[in-house]
């Protein structure tokens, strides 16, 4: 090709090839031989999470249920508590021992 | 046994105490009287009493702060018939200074003055609604009777009688309740509440400080007096107050229950025995 223009469009094929080619080959279109087997420390760590989520959902559930009886004890202890409350308010006070005598008396009461 | 007499809280104290040689325990047992005294009056604007009634609240000191304490669980215990919250009533009915100064008739006294105001207590904080002012001239001296007990107890078996309110320590005592009625008490207290002391006349009616909180005047009621046993003065000025307030029958039937040892004398004079006792 003896042609300038020819030479000028021939050169400018080549390098649009040459760039097209590159930018094919950087952008890594085929897998990979890592991507195809990951990573066995991430396999481990995702597993560990999924038992953790599950032990966590599991604790939950526990904490739930005796948060829920110890709720229950509770009321039923207050309960108790103001029952005897209610009780001791209501009750006199024990009488000390007392009897009608014919001696002679220390001391008189009168009103005070 | 030694015996010991002197004025305080408006009343004859006397002091028994069945030892030898007690000069220290009688002599301490009195300076508690006259310290309580200066604390608890609502006669002296000084004291703490009279603090508390002027601003409406106050950090109180210990003394105050337990006659309350005790003052509001009677009231408590009582359905309200024990009311600390009757000063301005009592005032209003004529009894506005010490009793030997009240002069013998006076003015007709003011209609009934409303009682059970809120009484409030926050660590060592009084706090009285507004208007509200208390008197803790019965239940004081049941608690001064307690206090000089306690310290008399030291030097021997003892018996504090604060005009009528009466503490016990150590063996038991003879007491006189009427003129052909001796009770004997191992411990305890005794106190007696009634008309026949306290009274004066205005207008030519008879008045007295036994104040009915629901009226806020002087209780019109069928007794004379009630006398009531119980486990310490403080106890038995709360129910004898209250007792008094019921009536006979009521206060009969109450005693009966509660197998609380009374003695009541109706205005007829007639001695009715209950709780036990009869």
């Amino acid at each position: 090709m003896t042609s300038p223009t020819g030479r000028v469009y021939a050169t400018a094929l080549t390098f649009f090839v040459f760039f097209l080619t590159w930018a094919f080959v950087a952008a890594h279109p085929w897998p990979t031989s890592a991507a195809a087997a990951p990573d066995p420390r991430l396999k481990a760590l995702a597993a560990r999470e999924q038992k953790l989520r599950r032990e966590s959902i599991a604790t939950q559930r526990i904490v739930k249920r005796r948060w829920a009886a110890y709720q229950a004890q509770l009321a039923e202890r207050n309960s108790q508590l103001a029952a005897a409350e209610a009780a001791a308010a209501a009750a006199p006070p024990a009488a000390p021992s007392v009897q009608i005598v014919s001696q002679p008396a220390a001391t008189a009461t009168s009103s005070s | 046994m030694t015996r010991r007499t002197f004025r305080a809280m408006g009343t004859d104290v006397e002091l028994l105490v069945q030892a030898a040689e007690a000069d220290g325990g009688l002599a301490a047992a009195e300076a508690e009287f006259h310290r309580l005294e200066r604390l608890l009056t609502r006669f002296d604007p000084a004291s703490e009493l009279s603090q508390l009634n002027e601003k409406g609240s106050l950090e109180a000191g210990p003394d105050l702060l337990e006659v309350v304490r005790h003052a509001l669980a009677g009231r408590s215990e009582t359905a309200g018939r024990f009311d600390p919250t009757v000063h301005d009533a009592v005032v209003e009915a004529g009894y506005d200074r010490t009793f030997g100064e009240l002069p013998d008739d006076g003015p007709v006294p003011a209609a009934g003055t409303p009682c059970g105001g809120a009484v409030r207590i926050d660590g060592n904080l009084i706090e009285l609604d507004d208007g509200v002012r208390i008197d803790l001239g019965g239940i004081g001296k049941g608690y001064a009777a307690e206090k000089a007990a306690t310290i008399l107890a030291a030097a021997g078996p003892c018996l504090v009688n604060a005009g009528g309110d009466i503490a016990l320590r150590g063996i038991p005592w003879t007491i006189a309740v009427q003129p052909q009625l001796t009770l004997e008490l191992a411990g305890g207290g005794l106190a007696t509440s009634g008309r026949d002391r306290r009274a004066w006349r205005r207008a030519g009616r008879e008045l007295h400080h036994l104040i009915d909180p629901v009226t806020g005047e002087p209780a019109a009621c069928d007794l004379l007096r009630a006398t009531v046993i119980a486990p310490d003065a403080i106890q038995a000025e709360i129910w004898a107050k209250a007792l008094f307030l019921a009536g006979s029958h009521a206060a009969v039937a109450e005693a009966d229950a509660q197998q609380l040892p009374r003695v009541l004398v109706t205005r007829s004079g007639e001695t009715r025995l209950a709780g036990g006792l009869g």
